[in-house]
């Protein structure tokens, strides 16, 4: 670790599927400037690099890249990882393809899953651990060995080593790993404690399965982009968002390609974190909507909720740390439809991309979310936003196909238009209720930080529906993640299984495994070689009553005995469910450590604006709102800080349009972010 | 009615049972219903009984029940002098809430202004519930006390008055008083959730303005359900199907079913069906309708679940049949008859709608209970172990390996949760080559585990489909039936019910394999393309044998990558398939 010496220029820049989006800054904060440009999936340094040419970002001033990327979710979905092969205690190789007993869908029957190695590249070693960690039968040599023939002659490219009960003892799956980099050190290994110290054989052996999977073409990824990036004439370092909003070196992706699936939409959460956190409040809900969907998260304090798995796929969980994102089919491209009840519903079916909406004229016929918008002249038909190559959307064909949609209903085609977004909005808003009050949070305490390309046309209707009393629009909303790689800290979790009754454990053995893992968290932040400017550690138990399965995340210090955990654990869970369950007694059921290496972290006290009137409108529409309103339309560029401008009105800027509906009033903030509030 | 307000209030009314769901999920105790969502959550009319809305994270086989269930509440409340507020009842009662003993129901009315407004109802598995056997699976009970001990409809809360006595009797009769405990008010604090949800929208729209909305919302999902139906060819379509033997006595018993539709109406004979089992493999008649309504829900997954959509369908069942269970019959391992129920329905739709219709999945339930104190602890401890299985094919593809059972969404605990909390260890947990149906399109493999005893403790079984196989459709081949096999110091047995066994010791390092069978298969096996067949073989999910027998496929061994392989030889097989068409 080096003391920062002197703020620099910084980029972030987030490779979605369809776009590469790019944010520079001077401070580490405010955008010097902004850009989309096309991503460019056969090669995404391809489109990062055509980023930095287009915004024409100076290499020599550069201090850092900061980088989100969704290489690796697509790679898992898209099954275009590493051959692998996986190694299991015996018995058990099928673990992996079995799963826990489940099926793809609640109602249907004719799923399937496509397991990342099939069952003639799984291959078991006769060795055995028990639960709490005694070894009862040894690795033989002589049957690696012979196994390792068969995987060589198989032409894997990485190896995942899984034995039961290895999170309480490695010993085994260390030694088979150690056997078998002698026997070809071109594999990559990787064996399933050393990435997921928890139990839950399944869970953990996907786990290790997904890292194996993408190792291999991460780490290839990662030489490609730095080679890249020397060439344009940047040698400084470059930081890779993660799913839990942390950072970690490029150069070090590889042995971290599980951890950076969710990339993109952590970065996201982590701007809108910190915008809220510098805006005043402390509890935020983050909503993002794109084309197909819309991404929901909760802040507490200024932290993202963070969830230790997920699902990438059918039977394909991932045992990480990462920030949890909700995730609901609604976006611009969700289709309208008349069910067979009569019933008005719209999503979770998108036109996507393409054909789209059917105003983008690429063929679309089913109305869509963002035809509902056009109808009702919410977006500008004549100056559409985005890298649309479009000068104009087609309203008329949008009528029409809302129009049809209305006759079934019995509605005119602004009622219809209206009763489309009557009904994404409240199925955004559901969603958006479920993740505060379910957790016995009260959502009027919360600001929504709305972003995404479409999500501040809805951000109104969201907080109107759920009560919210104040929607945050940041200054870029069509690249915040972008911004988000900007303003994130370098993070490591480090956590490992205790399985057992609180009661029965000594203060002084927590503390020891506190140590332990603040130990090695620290060692991989120097490790990373990121300048940071202060590091900061927290610990967690997980905890749950006896007899529980879920269990909840308890923050605690070293040195609490157990009385004192447990009177946290009854904090929390009083928190979470509005009681406790009084007198069964606590099992903690695994500890977790993050080290946070805290870059930039200056949070800006901004003196309150002075009240500015709202500036002439650049233009007024007829805007539908229940009725035709005379609309005024503004720039975002023409409103300063202290600017108030009152609902209805639209803000336009290049990368989203904003809704203040009639009876809301929109405030711009010292941060430049529009705040805009229920009058 | 206004289009939009409707769409608005059905969305609502679907996010509160939601609601009520998580809630429970997130604050239960006992796994089964935490970790497998064994519950369910419904809001009702108050005078009908019809179901508003029901919770889309329960489990399917409470589909339709809960109405049954709450129907028949409100006629037994009404003579005792109908619901008031604060009032929260509840009940197990079999023949009346149509499961087993262990799914315990709670409803709680719903006032607005004073008026009675909707019924709240919860369901939750609890994981013990007295009766001779730990966890109430009792394959050898002869009448429903032998199973637990029986709930009948009461007050748990007296208008708002906790009922202190009652909680005492369960804490005092189940094995796992403070799980149970727990688990019940867990249960009561959901209907803080739906009540805060109904008040909010009362709130919003007025108290007639919802009311005309559900109404309405009813009619039209009848009139969804009846569009689907009408799909359907009209005709008289007849299956039948067996469960091995109820544990007593070894015979076969039939369920059998005549399934006529017309137009846009469905009508479920099941006349035809054997008297009650003297063992526990009845079935109450509300979960026999519920069952059919599940079929179809798989096969038209977006009908939705409320009481008009129960409209378009009538039964006959014989009461007092194996499928229309009456006291004192025994009820625990209802899961069994559930499961040919729901295969005969698929047996009479395969006729009438094949490429619609997924051929049968393993269909028994098999639940291993293992029971006993724990060495370490001195606790009693209760271990679940359902069987996973393969699911049919169907006409777009395989079926499904380590399926949870159609009407229930449960999963296999971990192998090493379980061995941190049971003492015994897992030998082998594998899936089960050759265990699907022979098809064009092959039914998925079922799974095999073994496990050991590290200390004295009781097992019991309650399984079926050992003499009776998940059947094909569509010109498929049936599956592997189950086995169930027990190493008693050193010697191998099979249970003398074969699929059936009621507490049987197991000393240390005895042990407990079981087999369960896979999917049926779809279409005829001769046309299952010859690459498919190939990667059966590489991935042995067959044997050479069934290749050969069953595909018609001529195979020879190879080496590859330093091991044998088996390979079709393409040439050959066409000529033996050829041979086999003429």
């Amino acid at each position: 670790m080096k003391e920062e010496t002197d703020v620099s220029d910084v980029v972030g820049i987030d490779v979605g599927g369809t776009f590469t989006d790019l944010f520079y800054s001077r401070d580490g904060i405010h955008a010097e400037r902004i850009c989309k440009v096309p991503s460019t999936p056969h090669d995404p340094s391809v489109g990062l690099l055509d980023a930095l040419n287009a915004a024409e970002v100076p290499a020599k001033d550069l201090d850092l890249i900061l980088h989100g990327t969704t290489i690796a979710t697509n790679a898992v979905i898209e099954r275009v990882g590493a051959k692998c092969g996986l190694v299991t205690t015996k018995g058990f190789r099928d673990v992996l393809e079995l799963g826990r007993r489940d099926r793809p869908d609640f109602y249907g029957l004719t799923g399937k899953q496509n397991p990342l190695i099939p069952r003639n590249l799984r291959l078991e070693v006769d060795e055995r651990t028990t639960f709490n960690g005694e070894v009862v039968r040894d690795v033989d040599k002589a049957e690696v060995a012979a196994l390792a023939e068969i995987l060589k002659a198989e032409d894997v490219g990485a190896i995942v080593v899984s034995f039961l009960h290895s999170y309480a003892n490695p010993a085994n799956e260390d030694r088979v790993a150690e056997l078998l980099r002698l026997f070809n050190p071109e594999w990559e290994i990787v064996t399933s404690a050393s990435i997921n110290r928890e139990y839950y054989e399944f869970e953990r052996t996907s786990t290790a399965t997904i890292q194996a999977f993408l190792q291999p073409l991460i780490k290839g990824y990662s030489e490609k982009l730095l080679k890249r990036l020397s060439d344009w004439g940047f040698d400084r370092q470059t930081l890779v968002m993660q799913s839990n909003g942390g950072l970690v070196p490029a150069s070090h992706l590889g042995q971290h390609a599980a951890q950076i699936v969710r990339s993109g939409p952590a970065a996201g959460v982590t701007a809108a974190a910190r915008i809220a956190s510098e805006a005043g409040f402390d509890r935020a809900i983050t909503g993002d909507m794109g084309g197909t969907s819309y991404d929901v998260a909760v802040v507490i304090d200024g932290e993202p909720e963070i969830t230790p798995a997920t699902n990438l796929d059918f039977r394909l969980p991932l045992r990480v740390s990462m920030i949890n994102v909700h995730t609901i089919g609604a976006g611009g491209g969700s289709i309208a439809n008349v069910d067979r009840a009569g019933i008005l519903t719209v999503g979770p079916r998108s036109a996507r991309a393409r054909p789209g909406p059917v105003c983008f004229g690429f063929g679309g016929t089913e109305p869509t979310v963002t035809d509902a918008n056009v109808v009702l002249a919410r977006i500008n038909a004549h100056d559409p936003i985005g890298l649309t190559d479009l000068d104009q959307l087609d309203v008329d064909a949008a009528r029409t196909a809302i129009g049809k949609l209305g006759d079934k209903l019995g509605l005119s085609v602004e009622e219809t238009a209206e009763a489309i977004l009557a009904i994404v909005n409240q199925n955004m808003a559901g969603r958006t209720r479920l993740l505060s009050i379910e957790r016995g949070y009260d959502p009027r305490d919360f600001a929504l930080v709305i972003f995404g390309g479409a999500g501040p046309l809805h951000g109104a209707a969201i907080i109107r529906e759920v009560g919210i009393k104040t929607m945050i629009v940041p200054p870029a909303p069509g690249v915040l993640c972008a911004m988000g790689c900007v303003v994130a800290d370098v993070r490591y979790d480090v956590s490992q299984t205790v399985a057992r009754a609180t009661s029965d454990i000594e203060t002084g053995e927590l503390d020891d495994r506190m140590n332990e893992q603040e130990l090695e968290g620290r060692r991989k932040l120097e490790e990373s070689g990121v300048a940071v400017k202060t590091t900061l550690v927290r610990h967690y138990a997980e905890m749950a009553y006896r007899g529980q399965i879920h269990a909840l995340r308890v923050a605690i210090e070293k040195g609490w005995d157990t009385n004192r955990i447990d009177a946290a654990f009854d904090e929390a869970y009083r928190a979470e469910y509005g009681n406790t369950l009084g007198e069964i007694s606590t099992t903690i059921v695994s500890l977790r450590t993050v080290v946070e290496g805290q870059r930039e972290h200056e949070k800006r006290t901004l003196p309150e604006p002075a009240r500015l009137p709202p500036p002439a409108p650049y233009d007024r529409r007829q805007v539908h709102f229940t009725k035709w309103w005379d609309t005024p339309i503004y720039k975002r560029d023409t409103l300063y800080p202290g600017t108030v401008i009152e609902g209805p009105c639209i803000v336009e800027q290049p990368d989203t349009t904003i809704i203040i509906e009639p009876g809301m009033s929109g405030r711009i903030d010292a941060f430049e972010n529009i705040l805009v509030e229920v009058a | 009615m206004d289009p939009v307000t409707l769409a608005v209030v059905r969305g609502a009314m679907e996010q509160i049972a939601d609601e009520m769901d998580l809630h429970l999920i997130h604050a239960a105790i006992s796994p089964i219903i935490s970790e497998t969502n064994d519950c369910a959550h419904g809001i009702f009319l108050p005078n009908s009984g019809e179901t508003i809305a029901q919770g889309r994270f329960g489990l399917p086989v409470f589909l339709a029940n809960m109405q049954f269930t709450v129907q028949n509440l409100i006629t037994h409340v009404e003579g005792k002098g109908g619901f008031k507020p604060g009032d929260v009842w509840i009940l197990n009662d079999p023949y009346r809430c149509g499961t087993h003993l262990q799914d315990v129901v709670l409803v709680a009315p719903h006032f607005v202004n004073g008026e009675l407004f909707a019924l709240l109802a919860s369901t939750g598995h609890w994981m013990d519930i007295g009766g001779s056997v730990p966890g109430g699976w009792a394959p050898a009970a002869l009448d429903i006390h032998t199973e637990g001990i029986i709930i009948p409809p009461v007050r748990l809360y007296h208008e708002g008055q906790l009922n202190e006595g009652l909680v005492s009797m369960f804490t005092g009769n189940v094995r796992l008083p403070t799980q149970i405990e727990g688990d019940l008010f867990a249960m009561s604090n959901v209907f803080h959730v739906g009540r805060r949800g109904l008040d909010a929208l009362v709130q919003r729209y007025g108290k007639d303005m919802l009311g005309e909305c559900i109404s309405e919302l009813n009619d039209r999902s009848e009139q969804q359900m009846r569009s689907y139906i009408s799909e359907i060819p009209n005709g008289v379509y007849h299956a039948e199907d067996f469960m091995d033997n109820d544990g007593i006595v070894d015979s076969p018993i039939k369920i059998a079913l005549k399934l006529t539709v017309e137009d846009s109406s469905l009508h479920f004979d099941f006349t035809g069906s054997d008297p009650a089992a003297r063992g526990p493999l009845n079935l109450a008649r509300s979960t026999t309708q519920s069952t059919c309504f599940i079929a179809l829900k798989h096969i038209f997954a977006d009908v939705p679940v409320n009481g008009g959509a129960f409209r378009p369908t009538s039964f006959d069942i014989t009461e007092g049949s194996v499928i229309s269970a009456a006291y004192p019959s025994p009820v625990s391992g209802y899961l069994e008859p559930i499961g040919r129920v729901f295969d005969t329905v698929i047996g009479a739709l395969a006729q009438a709608i094949p490429d619609r219709t997924p051929a049968p999945a393993f269909g028994t339930v098999g639940v291993v209970t293992a029971g006993g104190k724990h060495p370490d602890t001195d606790d009693y401890f209760v271990a679940v172990f359902p069987y996973p299985g393969g699911y049919g094919g169907h006409s777009k593809g395989d079926g499904l390996v380590h399926g949870t059972p159609p009407v229930s969404m449960a999963n296999f605990m971990s192998i090493e949760a379980s061995e941190h909390r049971y003492p015994l260890e897992f030998e082998e947990f594998a899936l089960r080559e050759d265990s699907g149906g022979p098809g064009r399109f092959r039914g998925g493999c079922g799974t095999q585990y073994r496990f050991r005893a590290l200390s004295e403790f009781v097992i019991s079984v309650l399984g079926d489909r050992q003499d009776h196989r998940p059947f094909g459709i569509a010109g498929g081949g049936p599956a592997a039936p189950s086995v169930v096999r027990l190493g008693l110091g050193g010697e191998e047995k099979i249970p003398p019910m074969r699929s059936k066994l009621e507490k049987q010791k197991l000393m240390p390092g005895d042990s407990l394999f079981a087999a369960t069978p896979g999917g049926g298969g779809f279409g005829d096996p001769n046309d299952r393309p010859f690459d498919a067949i190939q990667e059966d073989l590489d991935l042995g999910y067959i044997s050479r044998e069934t290749a050969e027998s069953s595909y018609g496929v001529v195979v020879c061994e190879e080496r590859h990558a330093g091991r044998k392989r088996l390979v079709i030889d393409v040439d050959a097989s066409k000529v033996k398939r050829r041979k086999t068409c003429a």
